[in-house]
């Protein structure tokens, strides 16, 4: 019987799975997805080098309340027009719309994240599926990758999101019937937004020059 | 106030030994569960023994300074710093002592699958301080801010009468012991042997 059987299980922070933003400045440590929590989202972020970020400069629009926690090392973030150093042991609480920023000011600083809409059940966002699958995908893992895209698109398979990542995906794994069957299907769900989307998005430049690629968007 | 460090949170200590760290309630989060525990000293409890089977939360234990020994449906666990348990199973018992000086658990819950509402247990945590200073108005005012979101909690009910025992409030008293043996008759059953309700015991309308 293993632990998650027995209805508990035991993990290291350390153990979890690392995978690189794009740019290569920020890890994102995937926690909710590794242990099955369902409650709200939980994530650790890790900025490799001081100056690196640990939290990305964003906003949760109508989104999300959000706590930070740093685990390890010090960062500098900027909470609307606040700025602080937050050294191992602060906590950060950013309400939604509030712009956030943490930048690393250590090696290897480490920050928990979590989040949830006040006032409604949660669910996990897809993005941290598609952030793996990317991830995966650029480490030359297509199968993980793909499999990381599935479980988004199994959870919520009206989202045209979902459909558009998966497109992007394909298209970048250079599978291009798939890509134009998912950019169809994510057409179906939502025309307007792909046809705005799309056009521009690198992640298509395999396939932008198929003539079903015009088709597709009705152009 | 947008931040703070672990170490300037409230200090609560809890009459069953452990010092409850608020951090929710701190930054008036709506969205989750999450609050910190530090214990007295090695050896003494900093997570009590219990279960989530009333709430049907999931929860995570993060140690974040320190080592502590959680008790998991009877199985012993010793985490250091940066090592957590998820205790998915909400009817499981759990608890900890912690093993070192100044070892701090983070705990984070929440009831899967619904928005969250804030536990009940916290406006009770929190008025442990005014209750041991025998400030009651105080005490009471807790209970009655929490009242406002759940104002038919038989536990919240059950214990603001307590306190309204306590401060002379009888008759405020009794309405509210009356209220929370209605929605639960354990608690009326529970009132007789409590000894808040020593000075309101002979009063008619006190649970026979």
């Amino acid at each position: 019987m293993t632990d998650v059987d027995r209805g508990y299980q035991v993990l290291s922070i350390d153990d979890l799975d690392r995978y690189t933003t794009l740019n290569g400045t920020q890890v994102l440590r995937p926690l909710r997805r590794r242990l099955g929590f369902r409650p709200f989202g939980l994530n650790v972020w890790v900025g490799e080098h001081a100056d690196d970020h640990v939290i990305e400069p964003h906003r949760e629009p109508n989104g999300p309340e959000e706590l930070y926690v740093v685990l390890r090392g010090s960062a500098r973030f900027t909470l609307g027009d606040e700025q602080f150093d937050a050294p191992v042991g602060t906590l950060v609480h950013a309400p939604p719309n509030v712009f956030r920023e943490a930048i690393a000011t250590e090696d290897g600083t480490t920050v928990l994240a979590m989040g949830a809409k006040a006032g409604e059940a949660f669910s996990p966002s897809p993005w941290e599926d598609f952030f793996v699958a990317y991830a995966e995908l650029r480490d030359g893992n297509v199968d993980r990758g793909r499999a990381a895209m599935l479980e988004a698109l199994e959870r919520d398979p009206d989202e045209w999101q979902g459909a558009f990542n998966a497109a992007c995906f394909e298209a970048l794994a250079g599978q291009t019937d798939a890509a134009f069957d998912y950019l169809r299907r994510a057409v179906e769900l939502d025309a307007a937004e792909v046809r705005r989307y799309a056009p521009d998005d690198s992640d298509f430049d395999s396939i932008r020059t198929d003539p079903r690629f015009a088709e597709v968007l009705g152009r | 106030m947008t931040h703070a460090h672990l170490d300037d949170l409230d200090a609560i200590e809890m009459p069953d030994g452990f010092v409850w760290r608020p951090i929710r309630r701190r930054f008036d989060i709506r969205a989750f569960g999450v609050n910190a525990y530090t214990a007295l000293a090695p050896g003494e409890p900093i997570v009590e023994e219990h279960t989530e089977s009333t709430l049907g939360h999931e929860e995570i234990y993060l140690v974040l300074r320190g080592r502590a020994r959680f008790t998991v449906d009877d199985d012993d666990l010793e985490l250091s710093a940066g090592q957590l348990v998820h205790v998915s199973d909400p009817s499981l018992k759990r608890g900890a002592i912690a093993l070192d000086d100044d070892t701090v658990v983070l705990a984070l819950g929440g009831k899967p699958g619904e928005p969250h509402r804030v536990s009940a247990w916290e406006a009770m945590f929190a008025a442990v301080p005014a209750s041991r200073r025998e400030d009651w108005d105080e005490a009471i005012r807790i209970h009655e801010e929490a009242l406002e979101e759940q104002p038919e909690h038989p536990a919240l009910l059950y214990n603001l009468a307590c306190m309204e025992a306590r401060g002379g409030r009888h008759v405020d008293a009794l309405l509210h012991l009356k209220r929370a043996g209605e929605l639960d008759p354990r608690w009326a059953e529970h009132a007789r042997s409590d000894s808040d309700f020593a000075a309101i015991r002979r009063e008619p309308g006190f649970p026979a």
